[in-house]
């Protein structure tokens, strides 16, 4: 027998297996894995680094400092660094489960000292493997409901503007209004469709009605931006939504766009420009209303007695560079008591739904020890806020489900424009 | 006598030793410092004790400065600055400057010994908090506290019973722009962790790295006795991030051999900052009209490209840290081997 199957057998005869203090010695117990590596594969690293965007997976020096800021290792056992070494020991990434956990939250990129790059790697890997059919069945259908429907809920095209018969103020259509705007509000899905959204939508409408802002929505003329879902792998889907959207955004006069969402931010303001040479002036929400906080401050007559923290979105924060303009409107609320988490603005937490982890719910908790939304919720929890401030549209439901599954449900989710909302009318959410 | 002189800027280990070569080789050296001391960055930030040597470094850097001034071929200008350079090999006209006015020298070669700055964890971002906690210091700041055997937290005063070090802080980085190994911070945490041992035994000590690089006899004369005699726990992995833990500190990383999370308390972090070329070799480069690399530091390579002393203009070379991360041993070759090249020119010069 050679040398090396030698050392197979003698983990083999391993007999004694105490975990946690429980002897479960037994057969079923020995080494079921093949401890011994046998060979280094190179060749699965080049796989990763020849794809365009991807080069940079090749330089880890294995310093591990992306490690502990992972989101996604913090409750499990994950981590870029891992990835690399995964791969030089076997493990082919385009068709690990791996692929999928990462929520590309850049944290990891913050760190590096060799500028990995995770954010453009993990698209890159993830784009083939979508091609070759490697696809976690939960994502292909969100990825297919945006192809039908424009949407990743799966809603009807139709009713995109539908919210806005709740609206106790008038929302303007631009295609109804048949003139040019100052502004041009994109909604985005969640806000459009998700029942919590609609409540964030309809606040930044008595919002921009009560600030006097010349505004139009796009309504059914609008479809999802498809930056997630590029993120996620499906470019091609990303690529049609953006020509549709850009055709729509170049139908009307207007002079600025302001965004609900972080990740509708990061679309238009990088990914159209840079594909598409789409380059229009555009904010995102809390950057807008920050900017006319004289005009708002008037507004705020109400008191929010409440102590609050704020959840960095990580395409707000980290992605953008704006952690001021959120934390600014929140200061703004008379009798509002704001109060930082340890995990907030550059290291700020990720409520697992980028990148296409919004619809991996159910794939991401089979890897994880609980989902990084009840991770994030249990912090805030610990800090003593009674309310979860958000300002990302795909947050609101998570950290809600979350606080509730922690058995958190003291712990309210709001969005900024609802908190803003409420000192406005004087009315509790 | 002018054509028998060389110019030689910065009064560090590196340019102490080039004069005083040159003075030796029967040439005269004129030795220009910006600061009204010699000696150097150990003298400037107060080194306790030389690596690998372990000789005191007050009293080692002393008899180098004292063997360099106390040549009769050597003549020292302190608080001066170099202010612009004329001519060529054989014949440079070099200004300079100094509370008692300007005044114009004539040296046949210049050397450059201008050296380096200590990385700045809070130039790019906030590196591990070192401007937020007190007790997050710098390799340089635990050279002051060793040298007055006051090894404490600055937070409150008193002796550390936990320090770990941080290595490549500023150094191996892209993202900062500084790829280059800085050398010499392996050797001197490992060298400052047996310190802190002798001097606070019962503390633990821990160095946090991602490969140690203990060339030559880095290896047996510090990296080894810091785990045999004294040990000093080494953790392969950087550490991310420092939080706060009550009036500690928690050190969040990855022990990569393990593969697994490490959260540590701590009591001092010691960054474990690397070398940047110092604001005199960047002026330096800029008044004598040296090519720099991308980094900053002073090219050396000459013609050949394997010249460690020569620089882009013929009869000006480089000495020491100007030209990159160097230990005291690179220092003293180099300048050794400047002052031989710079005296060759001047003979050259003369016809010899």
């Amino acid at each position: 027998m050679d040398a090396g199957l030698d050392k197979v057998d003698a983990i083999w005869e391993k007999e004694v297996a105490i975990v946690d203090g429980i002897d479960i010695s037994g057969p079923w117990n020995r080494m079921f894995e093949q401890r011994v590596v046998w060979e280094y594969t190179p060749e699965l690293i080049d796989k990763v680094a020849a794809l365009p965007g991807a080069e940079s997976f090749s330089w880890c020096y294995q310093c591990a400092k992306c490690v502990p800021v992972c989101p996604v290792d913090m409750v499990g056992d994950y981590g870029p660094r891992k990835l690399y070494r995964k791969a030089q020991t076997g493990v082919d990434l385009f068709t690990s489960d791996d692929l999928w956990l990462c929520t590309t939250c850049m944290n990891c990129v913050r760190v590096c000292k060799k500028v990995v790059d995770m954010v453009k790697i993990m698209p890159a890997v993830r784009e083939q493997a979508v091609l070759d059919g490697f696809v976690p069945e939960e994502l292909q259908k969100a990825f297919e409901d945006t192809a039908k429907y424009g949407n990743p809920l799966g809603q009807s095209q139709r009713k995109r503007a539908a919210w806005t018969k709740k609206s106790d103020v008038p929302v303007p259509i631009m295609k109804d209004l048949k003139r040019p705007v100052d502004v041009l509000w994109y909604v985005g899905s969640y806000p459009s469709y998700h029942p919590r959204g609609i409540d964030a939508a309809l606040a930044a409408a008595r919002i921009f009605h009560a600030l006097g802002v010349d505004y139009g929505i796009l309504g059914r003329e609008e479809k999802d931006d498809g930056d997630s879902q590029r993120l996620a792998g499906e470019t091609g889907l990303f690529e049609m939504l953006a020509e549709h959207n850009i055709s729509m955004f170049e139908k009307y006069e207007w002079n600025l766009m302001v965004v609900t969402g972080p990740h509708e931010y990061n679309a238009f303001k990088k990914e159209y420009k840079q594909r598409f040479g789409f380059d229009r002036p555009i904010q995102h929400y809390t950057q807008f209303l920050a900017d006319r906080l004289d005009d708002l401050k008037p507004l705020l007559k109400h008191e929010v007695p409440l102590k609050v923290t704020f959840h960095d979105p990580c395409y707000l924060g980290r992605h953008h560079g704006e952690y001021d303009a959120p934390r600014a409107l929140l200061q703004a609320i008379p009798g509002l008591e704001l109060i930082e988490m340890g995990r907030c603005r550059e290291n700020g937490y990720c409520c697992g739904g980028g990148g296409g982890g919004m619809w991996l719910d159910s794939f991401t908790q089979n890897h994880t020890v609980m989902r990084l939304s009840e991770r994030r919720v249990l912090e805030a929890a610990a800090y003593g806020a009674e309310v979860l401030a958000v300002a990302c549209p795909f947050e609101v439901s998570r950290f809600e489900d979350a606080a509730k599954s922690t058995g958190n449900d003291q712990l309210r989710v709001l969005d900024i424009l609802e908190l803003l909302d409420m000192s406005m009318r004087g009315v509790s959410a | 006598m002018s054509e028998g002189t060389v110019l030689i800027i910065g009064a560090g280990p590196a340019g102490l030793e080039a004069a005083r070569s040159v003075a030796e080789l029967g040439y005269s050296a004129v030795l220009v410092e910006k600061r009204d001391r010699l000696g150097g960055m150990p003298d400037e930030a107060n080194y306790a004790k030389l690596t690998h040597h372990f000789l005191d470094a007050g009293e080692a850097i002393g008899e180098l400065a004292a063997a360099a001034t106390g040549h009769e071929n050597v003549q020292v200008l302190t608080s001066s600055q170099v202010t612009h350079v004329e001519g060529e090999p054989g014949a440079f006209r070099v200004g300079i400057q100094n509370g008692a006015g300007a005044k114009t020298v004539n040296a046949g070669a210049i050397i450059v010994a201008t050296g380096f700055q200590h990385f700045d964890p809070g130039r790019e971002t906030q590196y591990y908090n070192y401007y937020s906690f007190p007790d997050v210091i710098t390799i340089a700041d635990l050279e002051g506290m060793l040298k007055a055997h006051q090894v404490v937290r600055p937070s409150n005063g008193q002796p550390p019973e936990r320090v770990a070090f941080i290595q490549c802080v500023g150094s191996r980085d892209r993202q900062i722009g500084n790829e280059f190994c800085s050398k010499v911070c392996c050797g001197i945490a490992s060298k400052q962790a047996i310190e802190v041992k002798q001097q606070l035994p019962d503390s633990r000590v821990m160095i946090f790295y991602i490969d140690m690089r203990m060339y030559g006899y880095w290896e047996n004369e510090l990296y080894w006795p810091a785990q045999e005699q004294y040990h000093v726990n080494y953790v392969k992995g950087l550490v991310s991030e420092i939080l706060p833990k009550g009036d500690r500190l928690l050190v969040r990383g990855e022990d990569t051999t393990m593969g697994r999370p490490m959260e540590v308390t701590l009591d001092l972090v010691v960054l474990s900052v690397g070398m940047e070329p110092s604001a005199g070799t960047r002026s330096m480069a800029e008044v004598l009209g040296l090519e720099q690399n991308k980094y900053g530091y002073i090219a050396a390579g000459g013609p050949t490209g394997i010249d460690p002393v020569a620089t882009s203009r013929p009869g000006v070379f480089v000495v020491g840290a100007a030209a990159g991360p160097s230990d005291l041993d690179d220092s003293f070759a180099t300048a050794g081997l400047a002052a031989a090249r710079a005296v060759a020119t001047i003979r050259r010069s003369n016809g010899a």
